[in-house]
């Protein structure tokens, strides 16, 4: 039957207000292609944005009015974990999570919508580094290799899919980095010679789109990794869209201190690798510790920034990487533009004419033990850095620390196959100048351990926490402390947004996430002046 | 890899920062108790070496049903510091030869440990229930009770017989400074017979249970000139960016904001960092042979 005009016009109005509804109901989604340009109301990433920059360009905290920031909420998840986990937040809700434990909540209240749990399982529980969406999923990793979708609006279990086996000797605590309608999701695991990979996982399907093997699968024909497994990547890389590259750093090669079984660089353990988000294949990679012996791995963020250098116009990549040194590499073919130590250093025979540092055996681990600075947790680990482009800066939680490094035959050559012991250390959050690799400020934070991630604003103010018990904010420019609240160990990175006019920045302690703002007052006052 | 220490160390690592730490600080307050409990452990300061063979083969035998259970919690739990097998992960130390595990009878000794957490060195505190508690303990006394000679990362005494003992005396009384504030026949009398390999060795760097000593040992003296010009002596119990903090000569504890008073802090430790950047591998190996002789 043919439809009647007044049929066709009350289905037109219908379907106006379908859509009407469906605007509103949709809008909780993440559209993938906004992630290109994040709103300032959201964190959609685990860095922020795809840069790695972890910097925001809001501005209602400035140097002067800081002083005033207050408590605006504070979320307790309860449970035993500390939070190290990156928050990500869209349309006003905020996603959070622990091993085993994802939580929705209020980004203006703090007040819980809903909380995931993943059954009990024997992966590895050492920590989380947050989900990630897309569409209107959140994607989680968990500490049996398992990658879940949930519904983002209520929790509930879309798929899930096994990434690899946890008897292995693999766990995940990554959050995934969605590139179009890829899940990128890198596996942890050290305490066993098994290889390092970084899968892409289809969005929606949870398919495997491909996987790529930092160090290739013992075996493999034509390998070049000198008999070296390892290389994990654990921690959340960054994207370059004009280059459709992917930069993400690998972990220590196993057996880990003991170094006989794996002659050689060991590629690519211990590197930045940029991938084809689409192929999963390498376009380069850059050894930052070629044939690793001390653990350190070289996931760090790889920080992007377009700039000048030396006087040209660069894409650039920067990495403060855990074995003391900081390297600018150029992005687009990876070649090195600067590699210069930012903390205590004793273990190379300086740097070779690619920027890379050069291995001396003399400070591999020995029967009788040898003094390494930096120790095993390195120069700096996971919790991120942020670049300041005003500025020049790369501001990085930085230690200068020694271990003291065995190993001998008996020690075998499986996993750690050595024994180390850190002798001391000290915290001091370093503001590198990307031009030349030099300190331009330090600011000690008073403690022997590794502190909180780092979140600069364009305002001026540096976010981070000490390695006592409070959450700082400086002043970008030198340093200087501008306020502080002793809210606990700061044990994740922060993050910063905006919502109804009033911009929050978010950190984590123990098991509580804290939302410090203005307070409505001092706004009104900023706003008259 | 990571290691965040539980704490960050990945797993970061790494590194928990505790409160303390640096060169100035004190554990002792509680209030850096949180922090310390939510960082991945680090420190041990338990010594493999020690290790005392044995002892779990008196103990009542646990069902396998148990043993598994405890594996599979262990697993989850405590393998990235101490080892999937308990023989020491990234930090952790290795419990199949730890003296707490030895003298462990049921969780006697364990439980508390597990429950309470090592704040002081990183450890973070857990929340078993009893029976996961009695797993766990079924499977560390197990792994305890299989656990072979040369496990993974021991270091024995006589690993570290590589020094010279006579070019060790002229560092310790030249370039090394050592001389400065300690003596063969003070401080130093007898060393040889209290301290052994590895832990002689990681006192001789840097000795960071001095915290712990109530008495004696490397505590910095502290000295507080409040604003009316009165002024306060005595251990430094706490310091931060913010807050200074000292228990005095009669043992109570005293706080201050730092930006209203002047404090002075006399680390005794400073040399010890110092040294850490000067040391070579050869001086290291050779002040420890020489302390050796100490008996």
């Amino acid at each position: 039957m043919k439809p009647t005009w007044a049929v066709c016009a009350l289905g037109g109005m219908l379907a106006a207000l379908a859509s009407a509804f469906c605007g509103l109901a949709c809008a909780q989604g993440l559209d993938p292609a906004t992630l290109l340009k994040p709103t300032p109301d959201s964190w959609p990433l685990y860095h922020g944005d795809y840069s790695g920059q972890r910097h925001s360009h809001l501005t209602q905290i400035t140097p002067a009015n800081v002083g005033a920031l207050t408590l605006a909420w504070a979320f307790q998840t309860g449970q035993a974990a500390q939070i190290k986990s990156s928050p990500i937040v869209v349309n006003g809700i905020l996603y959070v999570s622990i091993p085993d434990h994802v939580w929705a909540v209020d980004a203006r209240t703090g007040s819980q919508i809903w909380h995931y749990t993943y059954p009990p399982n024997e992966g590895l529980h050492i920590g989380h580094r947050g989900v990630a969406l897309y569409k209107d999923s959140v994607y989680f990793t968990t500490p049996d290799d398992h990658l879940v979708s949930l519904d983002s609006k209520d929790g509930t279990v879309r798929w899930n899919v096994v990434l690899d086996d946890v008897k292995k000797g693999y766990w995940t605590s990554v959050a995934p980095l969605i590139v179009r309608n890829h899940v990128l999701v890198g596996l942890s695991g050290d305490f066993d010679n098994i290889p390092g990979m970084l899968k892409s996982i289809d969005a929606d399907t949870g398919e495997t789109q491909w996987t790529f093997y930092s160090t290739p699968p013992p075996g493999t024909e034509g390998s070049t990794s000198g008999g070296a497994t390892g290389g994990n990547m654990w921690i959340t890389g960054t994207y370059d869209p004009e280059l459709n590259l992917v930069f993400v750093g690998t972990g220590n090669p196993t057996p880990v201190l003991a170094a006989q079984t794996r002659p050689g660089d060991n590629p690519w353990t211990c590197s930045i690798v940029a991938l084809n988000p689409d192929t999963g294949k390498l376009t380069w990679g850059f050894q930052a510790t070629p044939h690793d012996t001390h653990d350190w791995d070289a996931v760090e963020v790889p920080v992007l920034v377009d700039g000048s250098f030396n006087g040209s116009s660069k894409k650039m990549l920067l990495q403060a990487s855990r074995n003391g040194y900081f390297f600018v590499l150029d992005r687009t073919s990876g070649k090195s533009l600067l590699s210069s130590p930012f903390a205590a250093v004793n273990w190379s025979n300086g740097v070779d004419k690619n920027g890379r540092p050069i291995h001396n055996p003399e400070k591999d681990p020995a029967r009788d033990g040898r003094l390494v600075a930096p120790d095993e947790g390195g120069a700096t680990n996971y919790r991120s850095p942020s670049f300041d482009a005003k500025t020049g800066l790369l501001i990085v939680s930085s230690r200068d620390a020694y271990g003291i490094y065995f190993s001998k035959p008996e020690h075998g050559t499986v996993g750690w196959a050595g024994a180390d012991y850190g002798v001391f250390g000290k915290a001091v959050l370093r503001a590198i100048d990307y031009q030349t690799g030099k300190i331009r400020w330090s600011h000690d934070l008073g403690g022997e351990g590794a502190a909180a991630g780092v979140l600069t604003t364009d305002s001026g103010v540096t976010f981070t926490g000490d390695s006592a018990r409070s959450v700082l904010a400086l002043k970008t420019s030198d340093g200087a402390t501008l306020w502080h609240s002793a809210i606990g160990f700061v044990g994740n990175s922060p993050i910063t947004y905006e919502l109804d006019g009033r911009e929050y920045v978010i950190v984590a302690s123990g098991s509580s996430l804290f939302a410090f703002a203005l307070p409505e007052m001092q706004k009104k006052i900023d706003r008259r002046q | 890899m990571p290691r965040s220490l539980p704490y960050g160390l990945h797993a970061s690592r790494k590194y928990w920062s505790a409160p303390l730490l640096v060169v100035y600080v004190i554990v002792a307050t509680s209030s850096t108790a949180n922090a310390a409990l939510t960082q991945q452990t680090r420190k041990d300061t338990q010594q493999d070496t020690q290790a005392s063979a044995g002892s779990s083969g008196n103990l009542p035998s646990y069902s396998p049903e148990q043993i598994q259970a405890g594996q599979a919690l262990f697993a989850g739990q405590c393998s990235f510091c101490h080892g999937r097998d308990a023989g020491g992960g990234e930090g952790g130390p290795d419990l199949t030869a730890s003296p707490l595990v030895a003298e462990d009878v049921r969780g006697e000794k364990i439980g508390p440990v597990m429950r309470n957490g090592r704040p002081d060195k990183g450890m973070p505190a857990f929340a078993p229930t009893d029976e996961q508690l009695a797993a766990l303990v079924a499977f560390i006394h197990d792994r305890k009770a299989k656990a072979k000679e040369g496990r993974r990362r021991t270091v024995d005494v006589s690993d570290l017989q590589t020094g010279n003992p006579q070019a060790g005396i002229q560092y310790f009384n030249g370039a090394g400074g050592c001389a400065k504030c300690h003596s063969p026949t003070g401080d130093l009398a007898g060393i040889a017979g209290k301290f052994q390999g590895l832990e002689l060795l990681r006192r001789m760097l840097y000795q960071e249970d001095w915290r712990a000593t109530k008495s004696g040992g490397a505590t910095p003296e502290t000295t507080v000139t409040l604003h009316s010009g009165q002024t306060v002596t005595g251990r430094l119990a706490y310091r931060d960016e913010f807050t200074i903090a000292v228990i005095d000569a009669s043992g109570w504890y005293h706080s201050w904001p730092r930006s209203q008073v002047k404090s002075t802090v006399t680390d005794p430790l400073e040399a010890h960092v110092e040294l850490l950047g000067k040391y070579t591998d050869k001086d290291i190996h050779d002040v420890l042979a020489y302390l050796q002789t100490l008996h």
